[in-house]
């Protein structure tokens, strides 16, 4: 486990509270994705991020920029270092070269900035990891009470729509444990959902369900996409990407190999290397 | 630049040279303490005692020992003595707590339950009271001599003592020691081996009697070794707990290491001498003990893939 | 059941081979003349006034009479909570108040006892047998609790410091036994503290047992750390809770579930093992026993005695390990 047996950074103070990010959908997902590229609004920016671990380099040198509003897809076969990517956009994984600003703040060794990118950073994972002691309403209403120091009430509110929102609110009160994979993958959104982030991350979130249960979890994912969410996922479900990224990536032996929408992608790779891991997955 | 007093690394530093320096300040303090203590009360710290004459007598002892040996003498006496018990404890007890496990999972209804209620009355009651109650009620209120009980003429039961045959005779606290630590650890034991034969999957007994072996064999050739694999390390457990509860030989006179070091404190009051020697002496069995089992455990560990 | 049913059960679990029937035999007929000895010797030979008339020693010792009041009330005390506890477990909904009340009572109950801050004090060397033995058990299990905790915490720490001290206590600790323990309390103690800090005899006794325990606890505690699978850490950290918090709300609630079995083995344990103290010259149950003993008057009654207080400590020990079987069905 390796805890810190003080890690300080509880103890900072920590900076305004946002405003509730609206998620009603006014304005089309082009329109708002239009003004978002023409205003430079990024939230995601990768330059030459280089990890090792020990003696074994497993990024080597990957940037990537991702706009507010983007869904960006990367695909890979196991060990190619996309994983280990994305979890350092929320200080999961340290990088030892390179540099990664979230949303205008610099990921550095600064326990403030960690702090902060992390409210900002939703991540939802392989094995969902929601926490089996508590009612699936306190897994939500756990970050933003303590957190962003939300009222229980406040909290709770949130939470409720929220589930409303991935279709499992009869739940609330049930436990993990009591809960199909496809509807505790939906808890974890929600989950994630809650302390309203800028950007959701998505770690290979179907590989762990059962066939049938991958559809919902789909869905679920395909409606935050259409609600204008930016959202970076890495997945092995070709339909997803076809439909919903604005960029699929394709990422082997630490470097980004390819990058091009998804029809380009799928039907038109440029590089031999992708050529060969499409063949095995399509 | 980031603060350093918000950065990770910094933090990181700073909190390993704060402990280094927090530990050392207490160490310095409670020995500051200590020497200031010894001083005063005029004990000062040295193992040269040990080479001075220990003026007390041994009751029982392994090898040749008088009141004009040295105390260094006298802890060697008793070492042997701990060392005596915890040996033949553990043996004794893996013994009847074989018997006792196996009994539990008898198809008798009798022997099961008679088991149980073994098991449970002894796990349930604190261990020294058991040997107040076998030296006390028991060993030293046997008859005397002339009307002493024995069996078959071969073991005999008397206020001095049990006289096995080929002439062994063990004083009333060596046996009221044994007994009251066999038993005790046999119950822990017995419940330790049940669970054991218990993890080994119903299938392995059904295979084994498709296969018409007959129940004496499955349990020798097939069940007893993958037991052994669930039961090792708990039973390391219960091996330096009789090596441990060995220092309650205080309780009925019988001189262990214990024993004669809290009598050499008594003398010479030098209370940390001893205090080191102890922990020195028990650290040293335990690791013995565990090395030993460790050893045991990894050949019987299932080789994979 | 009719006597076909008695003859079948009767043939099936005593008589079932010829080896288990001989067994069957030779049990019954040990059995018939031990209980014949026994019984002969519980109504005839054994002579019970012991018994009888040091019935307060055993179970308060020299507690004030006029005192006992407070014994009453902390003992209603404890079984209003118990039942109230009980009920909750077995009907699974969780009170959010009893662990505050539970933690409030055993203030309440030291005071009671003890007396100070209004009442009549009632001085520590009164309080003996039945009565020390529970104080110094449940005291020591509190406080080595969180004790337990620091030092399984510690143990995994990243500081280099800390982890070592963390493994080398634990160690130590669990290598020697409970007496070696006793002897180093009782004795080291008043070295290597400060001369205007002295402790009575009790606060030692009950510092040794809080010491020891602890590293066994902390031991238990680490199996269950071990067990909480990593991305359940990941998940606090992702959601943007420090490591406090993280441990605080997450990781310990389920490892200290997962291990409240073994802790109450433990606790079984610690009462057993408050019977040693009687060698460092405490009066608890054990000790309050040999004391009695000692009385001229009742020299030789040793079977009498450790036989009314094995089952005092029988009771208390085995309605702890059904509750302990009880809770690991939960």
């Amino acid at each position: 486990m390796g805890v810190l047996l003080f890690d300080v950074s509880g103890f900072s103070t920590f900076g305004k509270s946002l405003d509730f990010f609206d998620l009603t959908t006014k304005d089309t997902k082009e329109e708002r994705k239009e003004e978002s590229m023409s205003m430079q609004d990024v939230v995601i920016v990768a330059e030459n991020v280089q990890k090792w671990y020990g003696k074994f380099q497993v990024l080597r040198g990957v940037s990537l920029t991702v706009h507010r509003g983007e869904v960006v897809v990367i695909m890979g076969p196991s060990g190619s270092g996309k994983s280990t990517f994305i979890r350092t956009f929320n200080a999961l994984e340290e990088y030892q070269q390179g540099r990664i600003e979230i949303d205008g703040i610099v990921l550095s060794d600064d326990l403030r900035n960690i702090d902060a990118v992390r409210r900002e950073v939703g991540m939802v994972f392989q094995q969902f990891n929601l926490f089996p002691h508590l009612t699936v309403l306190d897994n939500i209403t756990l970050a933003p009470i303590w957190v962003r120091k939300w009222s229980k009430a406040k909290a709770n509110e949130v939470a409720m729509q929220l589930l409303e929102r991935v279709g499992i609110l009869e739940q609330a009160q049930k436990y993990p444990g009591q809960l199909s994979g496809g509807q505790q993958q939906r808890v974890a959104i929600a989950r994630a959902l809650a302390m309203q982030p800028k950007v959701m991350l998505f770690d290979e979130p179907t590989s762990a369900l059962d066939p049938e249960m991958v559809r919902e979890v789909l869905e679920t994912m395909k409606k935050l996409a259409a609600d204008g969410m930016t959202m970076v996922v890495v997945t092995h479900e070709v339909g997803f990407a076809r439909e919903v990224a604005d960029r699929v990536i394709f990422m082997d032996t630490g470097v980004i190999v390819e990058e091009a929408t998804p029809t380009n992608f799928f039907q038109n790779p440029t590089q031999e290397r992708t050529r060969k891991f499409l063949s095995q997955i399509l | 630049m980031t603060h350093f007093w918000r950065n990770r690394k910094f933090l990181s530093i700073a909190a390993q040279l704060i402990s280094v320096f927090t530990v050392a300040i207490v160490v310095f303090i409670l020995w500051d303490n200590l020497t200031y203590n010894l001083e005063l009360l005029g004990i000062g710290f040295g193992f040269d005692f040990l080479q001075s004459q220990a003026s007390f007598d041994i009751g029982e002892t392994l090898i040749p020992y008088n009141p004009t040996d040295s105390y260094y003498r006298a802890l060697l006496v008793g070492l042997l003595n701990s060392l005596r018990v915890s040996i033949i404890g553990i043996i004794l007890a893996t013994i009847v707590g074989a018997v006792v496990g196996i009994a539990r999972l008898s198809t008798n209804w009798l022997v099961r339950n008679l088991a149980l209620v073994y098991v449970e009355v002894l796990r349930n009651t604190p261990l020294l009271l058991q040997l107040f109650f076998w030296y006390f009620a028991v060993f030293i209120s046997l008859p005397k001599l002339e009307n002493q009980i024995s069996f078959f003429g071969l073991i005999n039961l008397n206020n001095k003592g049990t006289q096995l045959p080929f002439g062994l005779e063990i004083s009333s606290e060596l046996s009221a020691l044994i007994l009251g630590l066999t038993l005790y650890a046999g119950a822990f034991i017995a419940e330790i081996i049940r669970g054991g034969i218990q993890s080994v999957a119903r299938g392995q007994w059904e295979a084994a009697r498709a296969l018409g072996l007959k129940p004496g064999l499955i349990m020798r050739l097939v069940i007893l070794p993958q037991a052994l694999r669930v039961i090792i390390p708990p039973l390391t457990s219960q091996y330096l707990n009789i090596a441990k509860n060995s220092s309650l030989a205080i309780a009925v006179g019988y001189p262990d290491i214990y024993f004669v070091a809290s009598t050499t404190f008594n003398q010479t009051g030098k209370a940390v001498e001893v205090m080191l020697l102890i922990m020195i002496t028990y650290l040293t069995i335990s690791l013995t003990i565990s090395l030993t089992m460790n050893t045991l455990n990894r050949s019987f560990q299932l080789k994979e893939r | 059941m009719n006597q076909n049913q008695i003859i079948k059960w009767l043939r099936k679990n005593l008589f079932d081979t010829w080896y288990n029937s001989i067994l069957t035999i030779v049990c019954v007929f040990l059995l018939v003349w031990g209980a014949k000895s026994i019984f002969s010797w519980i109504l005839f030979i054994a002579q019970w006034k012991v018994i009888a008339v040091n019935l307060q020693l055993f179970l308060v010792g020299r507690y004030p009479e006029q005192m006992y009041w407070r014994l009453w009330v902390s003992i209603f005390i404890i079984l209003g909570l118990t039942s109230v506890t009980i009920g909750s477990l077995v009907k699974k909904i969780p009170n959010r108040w009893l662990p505050l009340a539970w933690a409030i009572s055993f203030s309440v109950i030291l005071w009671l006892i003890g007396g100070g801050l209004g009442l009549q004090a009632a001085d520590s060397n009164l309080w003996n047998g039945l009565l020390l033995t529970l104080v110094m058990a449940v005291t020591s299990i509190v406080i080595s609790f969180p004790l337990g905790v620091l030092l399984a915490l510690g143990r995994q720490s990243k500081l280099f410091v800390v982890r070592n001290f963390c493994i080398l206590y634990i160690e130590i600790v669990r290598g020697l036994p409970l007496i070696g323990i006793l002897f180093i309390a009782q004795v080291m103690l008043p070295l290597v503290l400060p001369d205007d800090i002295t402790l009575d005899r009790v606060l030692r006794g009950i510092a040794g047992l809080t010491l020891f325990s602890a590293a066994y606890l902390a031991e238990n505690v680490r199996g269950g750390l071990q067990s909480i699978p990593r991305g359940q850490f990941e998940a606090g950290k992702a959601i943007g809770l420090n490591s406090i918090y993280i441990m605080l709300l997450i990781i310990l609630p389920q490892a200290l579930r997962a291990v409240i079995p073994a802790l109450v083995g433990q606790f079984i344990g610690l009462f057993k093992d408050t019977s040693l103290l009687s060698i460092v010259g405490l009066l608890e149950l054990t000790g309050i026993s040999r004391s009695i003993l000692a009385q001229p008057e009742f020299l030789n009654r040793y079977a009498e005695v450790y036989l009314f207080v094995g089952l005092l400590y029988w009771v208390f020990c085995y309605s702890m390990s059904l509750v302990s079987q009880r809770l690991e069905k939960v």
